[in-house]
């Protein structure tokens, strides 16, 4: 393949993720003006590895792959995270599945009310994740990609990534009951 | 059939879409005929839409995105006066690739909506309300739209409406009518004429003289017109003509 048809071929992949990629990379970075820098590093270093690219994955998840690779080694650079952690036991399903549900047995939830008290306390919880719980939850949430995907993508297996996604929603959901708190 | 324990063990991983047909099968009969489970499965549906919002929600910086496409690396002749044939073809190929792209980009409108539709083909949007508007939800318009959006329909017989709901696109609030064309999801959204200053592409596109504008984003294929003081929008999967003329049936039901 020429390079030229090589070119347009990755950018027609890339553009309909560009939106889910650069929210990825926002919320994933410790340090925020590393976000664009870690894009672009990424993009350019998954073009010159295109033709290892191949049709039959998905370009989404080995776009992730890549991005998370280059989000967690400008964090290490910035002191914060000395090594990817992976501080989880494989979960079992019971746990789980027992760890959700709590906003929904407090009660129903006024949406509307909660409003600018809301994002605050998904921002401080979101910061609170550890690095692996934010991987998982962002690449559940913004990249749409199956448990496996994210498994193959942090080198960890399916249970970690279950326990990890698990553990950062019930953070988020303790951030909504907070701020019902709030709004009361 | 699933009992209650069972069903709530597997529903976080139904609605990451991590369970074959036949369990996803039975989680949702045991949805349709268990209140209970059925209220625990909703309050989960609409904190992953809270949260899908919250994480979601920035546009991509075009700027950036330009600046990083840019440094793809561009082809490299060798010897130009050799090859300038061939960097002749190259650049009409990619002159000609830039206006395919252009032109295969989807309308910043459709994009914009493409999710909301997104939410409905895949049954985690359900209808409100169906007739009037009620009042609670006249209430949360915020001066930025009136129940009329609401009475837009097609009057092409194959389409049949489930009904309605209060949605909102880039903090924009839409009448979002939920229908069927046969069998096909298919999305009214209706939102008023002044709000589409936040879409420049379609509004470029619209007042070009063109009266319907289209486009393609993801696997949905979205147009829209001005009626009236507001923006209609169709989206399904459907073939652009058929939802062409759908979109040319619409009326507002009271006029």
């Amino acid at each position: 393949m020429g390079q030229d048809e090589q070119r347009f071929r990755f950018l027609s992949l890339l553009r309909p993720i560009e939106r889910d990629l650069e929210n990825y990379s926002r919320r994933m970075v410790f340090e925020r003006c590393d976000f664009e820098d870690a894009l672009q590093n990424a993009v350019l270093r998954a073009f010159r590895a295109f033709d290892r690219y191949h049709d039959d994955a998905s370009f989404r998840a080995w776009m992730f792959k890549i991005l998370t690779n280059e989000i967690f080694a400008m964090n290490r650079k910035r002191g914060r995270v000395a090594q990817f952690e992976i501080a989880v036991e494989p979960q079992e399903l019971e746990e789980f599945a027992a760890l959700d549900f709590a906003p929904a047995a407090a009660g129903p939830i006024s949406w509307d009310a909660l409003a600018d008290a809301l994002d605050e306390e998904l921002l401080t919880a979101l910061q609170s994740l550890n690095q692996s719980e934010r991987a998982v939850l962002l690449m559940r949430a913004i990249g749409d990609l199956r448990y496996r995907e994210i498994s193959e993508c942090l080198g960890i297996p399916i249970g970690s990534v279950m326990g990890n996604l698990s553990r950062a929603r019930q953070k988020m959901r303790d951030a909504i009951l907070r701020a019902r708190r709030r709004s009361l | 059939m699933m009992k209650c324990a069972e069903v709530r063990k597997f529903v976080r991983l139904y609605l990451d879409s991590e369970l074959d047909t036949k369990e996803s099968f039975e989680v949702e009969q045991h949805l349709e005929s268990c209140a209970e489970c059925a209220g625990l499965f909703e309050a989960e549906k609409k904190f992953d839409q809270r949260l899908g919002r919250f994480l979601r929600d920035d546009l991509p910086t075009r700027t950036l995105w330009e600046k990083i496409e840019s440094q793809i690396a561009p082809s490299r002749s060798r010897g130009i006066k050799a090859l300038w044939p061939v960097a002749l073809a190259a650049s009409l190929i990619i002159t000609a690739g830039a206006v395919f792209l252009a032109r295969s980009r989807p309308l910043d409108l459709a994009r914009a909506v493409e999710e909301c539709h997104s939410a409905y083909a895949h049954q985690i949007t359900t209808p409100e309300f169906s007739g009037t508007v009620p009042e609670k939800i006249v209430q949360q318009f915020g001066g930025r739209l009136d129940a009329e959006a609401f009475a837009y329909r097609p009057s092409e017989r194959a389409f049949t409406s489930s009904g309605a709901r209060l949605c909102h696109v880039e903090g924009i609030p839409v009448a979002l009518i939920l229908g069927r064309c046969a069998e096909t999801p298919v999305s009214v959204i209706v939102f008023e004429k002044s709000e589409l200053d936040h879409f420049p592409q379609t509004k470029r596109k619209l007042e070009s003289g063109d009266p319907i504008a289209c486009s393609r984003s993801g696997r949905f294929q979205f147009a829209a017109r001005v009626v009236d003081d507001h923006v209609v929008c169709v989206v399904g999967d459907e073939p652009r003509p058929a939802l062409e003329d759908l979109l040319k049936t619409v009326r507002r039901a009271d006029g």
